[in-house]
């Protein structure tokens, strides 16, 4: 008993340091094949981390006391990738009651238990971002994730002071769901007009609150308080970004119309399968994009689909990048970066920049990750072959210099929380979230079973 | 003759004197089943008067409803009711931090016509923080009882309903007259719970956290707004009247907390999230998931109510199961023990982090209760702990401390009487005391206990024949019979529905120690639904509860075994 009280005690206050600080590693990468991306690639280079940040990146580098070693020979050592739209570690995907839920937030769903992190990391995958789905022209406040597995605190999964991002969606996602309720949007009309109002309203509300706010009256009356349209105030100000879900060249045109007409500047396309037709225009208003490799076919909004696309937008000055909107391509985000040096032959760090640093700057996070850098998050991957061959292999990956996942000590079992009622739960990687990409309609209720039946 | 008449209206006076001092429930009760007495003398007991604070030899006096003295050297009034506390031991009767036990479910609102999911109306939508649990107290709830049996006398109560069902009251687990006698502290919490509207907003966990924000936010304007105008309303626009804004008021204030029903570890986490953001005062009830959540509980001074329910524990494998086993399956059935392990030695880790948590009976058939507190003992759980976290912990969590949770004068007479110390596995509750009023058992023989299921197969088989039962569904109740047989010793039947649906064959019935179980599937649009029913038979009620393992959901259902069987 004794023993046991002790042990408890261990693991509690292991606990209590992990609740006050995030895990932060120290280690010395040896004589690896450096992929910078942004100061080219090194050979037989070592890198130092320290604290969980790059503090040293050169020859012949000696391991301070105590810092573990790992010979990298023969390996490429490149910055963790980054998965600009990912649904993995979410309790909850879509509020899609209503067409417009600003006031949602992926933060408050967070699903550190999720075991599709562990199977990002073994793909090399240190950071996602993590979006409200496609249901809703406005959906909720998305999270950018860092991949610290193992975890039981929610919050520890959080990308520190990553700038605050929302999902928007244009095109059938949420006009079927408009439909489907018998609301407004039921056509890509329907969602443009959603959208201005929606602005307008928020201009109302912020009008209202600097008049209260500017009132010396001492017995002044707050008016109501609306955290749909905080978010959107605070869209229009500039300090959210967005990020829209769309395909149809036509919508990708309009929204930044409407974007222009209200001020709005941050702004990153999802999916844009058609952004290649407007490639000029969102060059030239500042808009990113980030795509799917050559995921087509699906639905008819995609019809006019190119594996092209990545390379078109590149070569006219886009910031672009490749995401897996899945816990399925997460895996090898490497191969679909890999794809473009296929269509469009683009460099290799034109390509790896499509998994790294560009999805980086998407998410605005680019001064702490993407690029192998010192004074960088110690967000690493280390892979057997090059990351763009066919023939590469993740063997471990690093996440504020801890590591996450090492391809020699990888465990069969990577559950945190069991059910000691199941024997093993009904898992596999193709989940829910993927099976229509964004387009969950909602599993079926408890209390859908019985209105079937009567 | 004058003198007669004096005497006579004299006499009619002192026995209309002696009546009226009798007190009124003699008048009122002809049935004649009041106690003679509300005064009491337990004496020669072993009294465990608070944790750790044990009296040998000890009297316990009961007068009015309140404890009036104990101890060694006490006075036993001319006209107390005794009993003989030899082998007896006395403790406070138990508090129970979350339940909806009491109330009665109320029926589902239909979808109205035209709904917009939006912004439905609130009553649908499951907002209703101005409700209160004593609306729905009913005082021929068997709950109340069926709790009493377990040594509760105090529950804290909750409304039935969604993510804001209404207000939590703290009710005394007694038979009264009327629903407000049960009520010993009215509205001392807001519940709410992570319940989505069926196909409006808020629909799931994300809508419910805004939700919660926006509400929180909006009421703490309108209660400053409320205030000045209170204060002096000329010239000031009039504050319009909403129930639900009203009903944050004292929530805004910090003079009510919220009872969140949190079971799961990540569930705990968001309400904690929530309170951090905006600064109310939080307890967490029906917690299930706590043994990574010891520090934070104590540094946040989260309040917590964990479950009294249990996982089952895995069967291990034996003789030729266990040499067909590969290596993956022992590892996984390694682990399942393992956190079956963290499931019951998570109240023993809490104790030992120093957190003061109550109980909460939500989830738990109260059959069980008794057996899971002895697992928890089994699994570190000190017998002092146990008996703080069912008394003085609940107690000062709820802030009735100064009239329950311990053996002391002047509290409220809420006293459990056990023929052995309550925590050892043969002890049985012979006694009950709620606000004064005395509750007997009956001591079942050791033998019977452990084998009346055995003697009863013989051929009056307590489960064998038609039954009607009572499943409340969230579209309201479903009644049908629910017909079983025995062949062998397998039992099997079926379950009939009033409302014209197909008979359902009963899978996997089984008869063990009083616990009827079994289950059925239902076709819901081509997807077979496995249903899962448990619970207890007590002469010819059944009393258990459905559950859905695919929806994390479970409802209760009742049957009664037709007469003439």
């Amino acid at each position: 008993m004794k023993k046991n009280i002790l042990i408890l005690t261990l693991i509690l206050f292991t606990g209590f340091i992990a609740n006050a600080q995030v895990k932060k590693g120290d280690v010395l990468i040896k004589n690896a094949t450096v992929l910078t991306i942004t100061k080219g690639t090194l050979e037989n280079t070592d890198v130092l981390v320290r604290d969980g940040k790059i503090s040293r990146i050169g020859k012949n580098l000696k391991a301070p006391n105590g810092v573990q070693e790992i010979d990298a020979t023969g390996k490429f050592v490149m910055p963790g990738i980054i998965d600009a739209h990912s649904h993995i570690a979410l309790s909850a995907v879509n509020e899609g009651t209503s067409q417009v839920t600003a006031e949602v937030n992926m933060g408050d769903v967070i699903d550190p238990f999720d075991v599709s992190i562990y199977r990002a990391l073994a793909g090399g995958v240190t950071s996602t971002h993590a979006l409200h789905g496609s249901a809703n022209v406005i959906g909720g406040e998305s999270e950018t994730l860092k991949l610290r597995y193992g975890t039981t605190n929610p919050e520890e999964m959080k990308f520190e002071d990553a700038p605050r991002t929302i999902k928007f969606a244009l095109g059938e996602n949420p006009t079927r769901g408009g439909r489907a309720r018998g609301i407004q949007p039921s056509s890509r009309m329907g969602v443009e007009a959603m959208l201005r109002n929606s602005f307008n309203d928020a201009i109302a509300y912020r009008a209202k609150w600097d008049a209260y706010k500017a009132d010396k009256n001492p017995r002044k009356v707050a008016p109501e308080y609306d955290l749909r349209m905080e978010t959107l105030v605070d869209i229009l100000d500039g300090k959210v970004l967005v990020h829209c879900h769309s395909y149809r060249a036509d919508e990708i045109y309009m929204l930044m119309k409407v974007f222009t007409d209200f001020g709005i500047k941050k702004l990153t396309y999802q999916h844009a399968n058609e952004a290649y037709k407007v490639a000029s225009e969102l060059a030239e208003f500042g808009a990113g994009a980030s795509v799917f490799a050559d995921w087509w076919a699906y639905k008819l909004e995609v019809y006019w689909s190119t594996a092209y696309n990545a390379t078109i937008l590149t070569r006219n000055g886009v910031l672009t990048s490749i995401n897996s909107d899945s816990g399925e391509l997460i895996r090898h985000l490497f191969h679909e970066a890999a794809k473009t040096q296929k269509y469009g032959d683009l460099s290799d760090d034109e390509a790896l920049s499509l998994i790294t640093l560009n999805p980086a700057k998407q998410l605005g996070i680019d001064n702490r990750v993407g690029s192998i850098e010192v004074g960088k998050d110690a967000d690493i991957a280390i892979f057997e072959g090059h990351p763009l061959s066919v023939y590469a292999i993740p063997v471990m990956t690093f996440v504020d210099g801890v590591k996450y996942f090492d391809r020699a000590t990888d465990v069969d079992d990577q559950r945190i929380y069991i059910n000691p009622e199941e024997t093993v739960e009904n898992i596999s990687i193709f989940n829910r979230h993927d099976e229509d990409r964004c387009m969950e309609e909602g599993v079926v209720s408890f209390e859908a079973l019985f209105s079937n039946k009567k | 003759m004058k003198l007669l008449l004096m005497k006579t209206i004299r006499a009619v006076f002192l026995m209309l004197l002696t009546v009226s001092t009798i007190g009124l429930k003699a008048q009122s009760d002809p049935t004649g089943e009041s106690a003679v007495t509300r005064t009491f003398a337990i004496t020669n007991a072993t009294v465990i008067q608070a944790p750790g604070k044990e009296l040998k030899g000890a009297t316990v006096v009961i007068k009015n409803g309140l404890i009036d003295a104990v101890g060694t050297n006490v006075t036993v009034p001319k006209n107390a009711q005794l009993i003989d506390g030899k082998d007896m031991y006395v403790y406070a009767a138990f508090i129970d931090g979350l339940s909806n036990t009491g109330a009665k479910r109320p029926e589902n609102m239909p979808r109205p016509n035209n709904l917009f999911s939006p912004d439905p109306p609130n009553d649908y939508a499951g907002i209703t923080p101005e409700r209160s649990l004593v609306d729905q107290l009913d005082i021929e709830s068997n709950t109340i009882g069926s709790l009493r049996k377990e040594g509760f006398a105090i529950s804290h109560s909750v409304p039935y309903g969604r993510m804001l069902p209404g207000s939590g009251s703290i009710i005394l687990l007694g038979d009264k007259k009327h629903a407000d006698d049960l009520v010993l502290s009215k509205d001392v919490s807001m519940f709410t719970q992570f319940a989505g509207a069926p196909g409006a907003y808020p629909g799931n966990v994300l809508g419910i956290m805004a939700k919660f924000r926006n509400l929180y936010r909006n009421a703490e304007n309108d209660k400053k707004h409320f205030d000045s105008y209170a204060q002096n309303p000329s010239g000031l626009e009039r504050p319009e009247r909403d129930r639900v804004t009203e009903a944050f008021f004292p929530v805004v204030t910090k003079q009510r907390p919220v009872m969140f029903d949190v079971s799961g570890v990540l569930e705990v986490q968001r309400a904690i999230r929530l309170q951090k953001d905006l600064g109310f005062k939080l307890m967490v009830g029906n917690v299930k998931q706590a043994w990574d959540l010891g520090q934070m509980f104590k540094e946040n001074g989260t309040n917590v109510f964990l479950s009294l329910d249990l996982p089952d524990a895995p069967k291990e494998a034996k003789g030729k199961d266990k040499d067909e086993m590969t290596e993956e399956a022992k590892r996984l059935e390694a682990r399942k023990m393992d956190f079956y392990k963290k499931y019951t030695g998570q109240a023993a880790s809490l104790a030992n982090t120093g957190v003061k948590f109550g109980f909460s009976s939500l989830d738990v058939a109260s059959n069980k209760i008794k057996a899971n507190l002895l697992t928890m003992i089994e699994n570190g759980l000190s017998e002092n702990d146990a008996l703080a976290a069912l008394t003085t912990n609940p107690a000062g969590i709820l802030g009735i401390d100064k009239i329950a949770g311990t053996v002391e004068a002047g509290k409220i007479a809420n006293i459990m009487i056990s023929n052995a110390p309550y925590f050892t596995k043969d002890s049985q509750i012979k006694f009950m005391f709620v606000d004064g009023d005395k509750y007997d058992f009956e001591i079942k023989e050791k033998s019977a206990a452990g084998n009346g299921n055995r003697s009863a197969a013989a051929g009056n088989d307590p489960v064998v024949g038609t039954w009607t039962y009572n499943f409340e569904t969230p579209q309201g109740a479903t009644t049908g019979k629910m017909i079983i047989g025995k062949e062998g010793s397998e039992y099997n039947g079926k379950l009939t529905s009033n409302d014209g649906g197909p008979d359902n064959d009963m899978q996997e019935v089984s008869f063990v120690n009083g616990t009827l179980s079994f289950s059925f599937s239902i076709d819901a649009g081509g997807q077979s639904v496995e249903l899962v029913v448990t619970g207890t038979v007590t002469g010819k009620q059944y009393d258990a509860e459905v559950s859905v393992s695919a929806f994390n959901f479970s409802t209760p259902l009742t049957a009664t075994k037709d007469d003439g069987q």
